[in-house]
């Protein structure tokens, strides 16, 4: 199966609000499928209607080639983190969790063992016995994204699965959505443009309830690749004007805001690429401009991955704030 | 469309299991346990005093209890107030019968249908509940008939609501069917409901037995269970009812004020559009307000009668909470 999530025409009203409008696009097998979109863009509510959690007014969802409206035929194989949804407050989170498991068909020692092995995972083993209320708002997210992950679903759902963590916990989920891909497919959603970049293969936005754009992040941000450099020293004009002539260079310019030493020469450039040319290839053109950089007697201090993304959103988006 | 094919009887059971053991932790199964006791044991309280009074007095006096004269006592105290209770005499009449002059007058509302008012029948019930029976159980009986329904949306009003409002629901959504859920609940708060009510009818029985004495061990025992039953079964379509409002709110406050309006308010409504237009009264059959004394009546007939009608109701009420809990967003 080529596609694991098949969405098309999907429309979801709530009163007067159009949540979403024809949205359809599909989610390839084994990817790390980021969903995309401003504030109130419908990302929740479409994950919601593929869980089956909200009724569609128009249109369809197939996950795994199911029709999602027989949720009951996914059972064990398609799993979500969903937002905002609270735990039992007064009931241990190792019974909650090892109750799903019951429901899996597990005994009760293979449950406990298997909710133990996967709060490890997260970090959370050692507050198996507590109750929900005693763990911090980034435990309560880990221990959602604990329950995603139990048995071994083929398709999982994550809506924002590090918000409100600290850098050290985020990592440490991004690293396990990572593990995860050898053996799902992964849609999340998330307002941290940089994680989606860095995460997923495939991205879908948003806006409005409508899908503005769908692909492969290589493709959708082939045309507008960015990167940042850091120079031991400020390049002139002609200089400038001859990286410029690099095949597969769109533009470089001066950032005012990045120092990259104490070096007061030193200075950092943004350099957008333009990949959509035929056979264009964004190492050969890096390739290319450090060359001439070091032609020019200038040393590279740094090379980091720029927002093209994040650029490409806000343009659909029309500057959106997140 | 309501796909019942899709149940799982090893769901149910397990949620029904977990949601019970939730509902004491939960709180709200701790209230009613609460409410539950408190109302049973001052019903029987009520009952059971004035009799204590009297062996007490006996006792000065007499140097012995003559259980004899008490049970006699109490069934000629008992019998016009279990008449005015089953609606066989109102007020009125009970008062003109005392006076030697009986007129046909409105009976009580909360009435059995229309052939048991002759008095033959009317005598025979009466006569089997305070005669033929423990006529102290069978007074606390018909007044945990009469004000469970209303003690019983604390437990039940919670169903699914709460886990609506907090999205809680999600969790189990994708792991069982929605009605592997409601059912599981249902039938959790019924089990809970039920468990509440054989402490307090033991507790009751037991203090009759072991403190007042007036009555065969056995002859206490075997109406305990019916009553029991009686009671257990009755709580079934007013828990169904709640599950109704559970499933179709989104707010557990609105659900309670909604189960209570519901549940009184149709009592309420008969008895007051009764006194104008007879036939408000037949409002009060929506709920088993109108028959459910008939679940101790002397003839099997009528209380199997009762206790099947009861399951129809409950039947109908959790399909109907359970095509809106199964089509809706949640």
């Amino acid at each position: 199966m080529t596609h694991v999530v098949s969405i098309n025409g999907l429309s979801k009203r709530f009163g007067r609000i159009q949540a979403l409008d024809g949205v359809s696009f599909q989610v390839p097998a084994h990817s790390i499928f980021g969903l995309l979109g401003p504030n109130g863009a419908g990302k929740t509510t479409l994950f919601s209607i593929v869980a089956n959690f909200l009724k569609a007014n128009a249109g369809t969802v197939e996950v795994l080639g199911i029709d999602t409206r027989y949720i009951s035929r996914l059972r064990g194989r398609l799993s979500i983190l969903p937002q905002d949804a609270q735990f039992q407050r007064n009931v241990p989170i190792l019974e909650q969790l090892a109750f799903f498991r019951l429901l899996a068909g597990r005994t009760k020692q293979q449950a406990r063992e298997e909710v133990m092995h996967t709060l490890d995972m997260v970090g959370l083993q050692s507050v198996a016995k507590n109750r929900v209320t005693s763990l911090s708002h980034g435990m309560v997210k880990r221990l959602g994204v604990a329950q995603a992950f139990l048995g071994q679903p083929e398709v999982i759902l994550l809506d924002e699965p590090t918000a409100g963590l600290d850098p050290a916990n985020a990592r440490q989920v991004r690293d396990l959505i990572k593990q995860l891909q050898q053996s799902a497919a992964i849609m999340v959603s998330s307002h941290n443009l940089a994680e989606i970049q860095e995460l997923c293969d495939h991205v879908a936005i948003l806006n409005r309830g409508r899908l503005v754009l769908t692909g492969s992040v290589d493709d959708i941000t082939r045309a507008h690749r960015e990167c940042y450099l850091g120079l031991s020293r400020e390049l002139q004009d002609g200089e400038l004007q001859r990286l410029r002539t690099i095949p597969g260079m769109r533009s470089i310019e001066k950032t005012t805001s990045r120092a990259t030493d104490n070096n007061s020469q030193a200075a950092e450039y943004l350099v957008t690429f333009d990949l959509s040319g035929d056979g264009m290839d964004q190492d050969t053109v890096i390739a290319g401009l450090l060359g001439q950089i070091l032609e020019m007697g200038v040393t590279p201090r740094k090379l980091t991955e720029g927002r093209s993304l994040e650029n490409q959103f806000l343009e659909l988006t029309g500057n959106a704030t997140e | 469309m309501i796909h019942l094919k899709t149940l799982n009887a090893a769901h149910i059971r397990l949620i029904a299991v977990h949601w019970s053991r939730h509902a004491v932790r939960g709180g709200a199964g701790l209230v009613y346990l609460m409410i539950a006791l408190v109302f049973g044991l001052s019903v029987a309280h009520m009952v059971i005093m004035p009799v204590e009074q009297l062996m007490t007095v006996q006792e000065r006096e007499r140097g012995q209890v003559d259980p004899e004269a008490v049970r006699n006592m109490i069934i000629t105290v008992g019998e016009p107030i279990t008449q005015f209770v089953l609606g066989l005499r109102s007020v009125e009449e009970i008062a003109q019968q005392d006076t030697g002059h009986e007129q046909p007058n409105a009976r009580n509302f909360v009435g059995p249908p229309q052939e048991a008012t002759n008095d033959a029948g009317s005598e025979s019930w009466t006569d089997f509940l305070l005669e033929d029976r423990p006529a102290l159980l069978s007074a606390i009986f018909l007044l945990l008939l009469f004000g469970m329904p209303f003690a019983i949306s604390f437990l039940a009003f919670n169903q699914v609501t709460g886990d609506i409002q907090s999205h809680g629901l999600r969790y189990l959504l994708l792991r069982t069917e929605r009605g592997n859920i409601y059912f599981g609940r249902f039938l959790g708060t019924a089990a809970f409901s039920t468990a509440v009510t054989a402490v307090l009818i033991a507790i009751i029985t037991l203090y009759l037995g072991l403190r007042i004495q007036i009555y065969p061990a056995a002859a206490l025992a075997g109406w305990a269970i019916h009553g029991f039953l009686a009671v257990a079964i009755l709580m079934l379509p007013y828990i169904a009812v709640c599950s109704i409002v559970s499933a179709s709110v989104d707010s557990p406050f609105l659900s309670l004020v909604l189960a209570k309006l519901i549940i009184g308010g149709v009592l309420l409504f008969a008895f007051l559009g009764g006194l104008k237009w007879e036939a408000v009264k037949l409002v009060k059959y929506l709920l088993p307000w109108g028959w459910q004394n008939h679940l101790l009546h002397p003839e099997p007939s009528h209380w199997l009668a009762a206790g099947l009608a009861c399951l129809l109701y409950t039947g109908v009420f959790l399909m109907l909470g359970y095509a809106r809990f199964d089509t809706r967003d949640l």
